[in-house]
């Protein structure tokens, strides 16, 4: 995917609102035809406005948007090759399923019989034939999703925009619906920008995670680097679970650090300033093993595929452990190793 | 549900739906035995159809029908198109949207006899604004615009009246439609006029019909806008039907203009209802 030329880009966009607040600062960032792109942060953190600018709803303030080549900065949403799934869903109350998905297509004046073969054609992949003449307050949470997707993609868009659109779906239906999302957007090839502040989502679903804070990107890559190659303090906080402990260099490969002396393969950059390894890195050990941490065990919560386990070493912060099946020892303590290659430095300071 | 449970209910209805229906009921049913000749206030009570085919047959009557249906189908439908793009402008709150929103409202606290007087002294032969536009050097002398035989005063009279009434009802029904419905229709490729057309004015058509009913409901038995700033050639219903109880004491034939009154009231505002939630929503209620 990374071998074609980007399909939007999206170079240094700033936005100031009315009122002075900087919402977006310094983005840069081009997704490919096909891939589907994820804006993952916590509230407030800019990733829904980067949406909306995109969309051609807000104006940057500097910056530039480009589409297939064509600059679009100031292009209003309805003449963007564009469509968007919103938080609410936003169907037409008045209109039903098939109106719904009409819409777009009836007003870009398609000719009737292309926008007929269309509508079937969608409502049969989003298996909604037999709503088609419901009103939206009819469908379920889950369905009314799918209308809205059938709805965004009757306009046939280069891209399509999804601002938090299972955020309303409890978390069974919100599997199903990703998913389903997911391998539309696979079928058809349609390029794809979403947004969520679920972790899980970004994970399952993205070509490439963007991660965002305050209103400036920290991190751009494939789920599997975000996760496993965190590269700041708040990356590593924020996508899964991550015990990051301030250190000291030492020499020949070793770092001090608050739960005591630690063997790594790579050394400290110049700018980390903190260890991070994540729970379910832990390997459980006996005490006299070479490397072994003993710990003292403060909580333990059982999560079904795992055992948390909160533990402190002499004065150290809480640590946490996942460990599949782990009793809680009769002493209360707890040994286990950091494998050096799961060990890494990040930079940036907490949030 | 036991009767005992219904006949709570009901008794706890009886002061207020019982009051409503004693006073509209018994006032209807005054005017309509009235105007069959019972009633009477000179005279023995003997039902008769001499008033309706006097009254029906009068030119003057079907005159002063054609001309309040006429007044208060265009300053219903005058007031809702002007209020509109005020409920849409105010919707989103900015810096001094609550001063610009009370100020529009400000005409429902002014009495409609008051509002004609300074009206008069606006568009008066000798009034401001033939003034102003002489001093301007517009026009070399004054214009006779008071009392205009298309009623053109009495319909703005009507609007600057009724406009904040609409404005009132709509601005809730507007305010109400969410920022993503509308983007989501932007998105989609409609316009502003589109926006309008295909997705506000159907979201929000119970209100314009409450705004239609009301205003054309008082429009059309006007009085006091009539016999102050409108034409003299023509009279509305209500001044018809004070004009034959003062001038000849018949209180029968005006009685039959009250019944028809109510008739074109209820007719009229149901007509422009239908007209308005079928032409926004192609008949689905």
């Amino acid at each position: 995917m990374s071998d074609t030329a980007p399909d939007l880009v999206a170079a240094d966009i700033g936005k100031v609102f009315e009122d002075g607040f900087e919402a977006l600062t310094g983005i840069n960032l081009s997704v490919a035809p096909g891939e589907f792109v994820t804006l993952l942060g916590p509230s407030g953190c800019g990733k829904t406005t980067l949406l909306k600018t995109v969309a051609g709803f807000h104006l940057p303030t500097t910056g530039r948007i480009e589409l297939a080549g064509q600059d679009i900065t100031t292009a209003p949403p309805e003449r963007r090759d564009m469509a968007m799934c919103f938080q609410s869903y936003a169907l037409f109350p008045h209109l039903s399923v098939a109106d719904n998905i009409d819409f777009g297509p009836r007003q870009n004046r398609v000719p009737r019989d292309a926008r007929l073969k269309r509508l079937e054609r969608l409502l049969s992949q989003v298996d909604l034939g037999a709503h088609r003449e419901k009103l939206p307050n009819k469908l379920s949470g889950g369905q009314q999703q799918r209308v809205a997707l059938a709805r965004a993609l009757a306009m046939q868009p280069a891209v399509v925009l999804f601002d938090e659109p299972l955020s309303n779906l409890d978390a069974k239906l919100r599997d199903q619906v990703r998913r389903e999302i997911r391998g539309l957007q696979k079928d058809l090839g349609f390029t794809a920008i979403y947004v969520t502040h679920d972790q899980a989502e970004a994970l399952s679903m993205s070509d490439r995670v963007v991660v965002m804070r305050n209103g400036r990107i920290d991190q751009i890559g494939t789920p599997e680097e975000v996760y496993d190659r965190p590269e700041t303090a708040f990356v590593a906080d924020f996508i899964g679970a991550a015990n990051i402990l301030p250190f000291e260099r030492r020499a020949n490969g070793h770092v001090a650090t608050p739960i005591g002396d630690l063997t790594v393969t790579e050394p400290p950059g110049p700018g980390a300033s903190y260890l991070v390894w994540r729970p379910e890195d832990a390997e459980p050990c006996a005490a006299d093993a070479p490397d072994a941490i003993t710990a003292e065990l403060t909580e333990r919560a059982y999560q079904g595929a795992y055992t948390e386990l909160h533990v402190r070493v002499d004065a150290s912060p809480e640590q946490r452990l996942h460990l599949p099946h782990a009793a809680m020892p009769a002493d209360g303590r707890i040994s286990f190793r950091l494998p050096p290659d799961r060990l890494r430095f990040v930079t940036g300071a907490l949030a | 549900m036991n009767w005992q449970r219904s006949g709570t209910i009901v008794l706890l209805l009886m002061p207020g739906l019982g009051l409503i229906l004693v006073m509209i009921g018994s006032v209807f049913y005054v005017a309509v035995m009235q105007s069959f000749g019972f009633f009477n206030l000179v005279g023995e009570d003997q039902f008769s159809l001499e008033h309706w085919r006097d009254v029906l047959d009068s030119r003057a009557f079907s005159r002063a029908f054609q001309y309040s249906a006429y007044i208060a189908t265009v300053s219903a439908i005058g007031s809702v198109i002007l209020a509109y793009p005020i409920a849409i402008w105010l919707r989103r709150p900015f810096r001094g949207s609550l001063t610009v929103s009370a100020v529009l409202k400000a005409p429902l606290f002014v009495p409609g006899l008051v509002a004609a007087f300074l009206f008069l002294n606006i568009v008066a032969y000798h009034g401001v604004l033939n003034q102003l536009m002489m001093w301007l050097g517009v026009i070399d002398e004054p214009i006779r615009m008071q009392n205009d035989r298309n009623a053109y005063g009495v319909i703005f009279l009507q609007i600057w009246k009724n406009m904040p009434f609409a404005l009132l009802l709509l601005s809730g029904a507007v305010q109400a439609i969410s920022d993503e419905v509308l983007d989501a229709a932007r998105d989609l490729g409609a316009g502003p006029f589109d926006r309008f057309r295909k997705v506000i004015a159907p979201l929000t058509v119970s209100a314009m019909q409450a705004a239609l009913i009301i205003i054309f409901i008082g429009a059309a038995g006007d009085f006091a806008f009539q016999v102050t700033a409108g034409p003299t050639n023509v009279q509305s219903m209500a001044q018809f039907m004070v004009f034959l109880k003062d001038s000849f004491g018949r209180w029968n034939q005006a009685a039959v203009v009250g019944v028809c009154l109510m008739g074109l009231a209820l007719g009229g505002s149901l007509l422009l209802a239908i007209a308005s939630r079928f032409l926004l929503r192609g008949g689905r209620w």
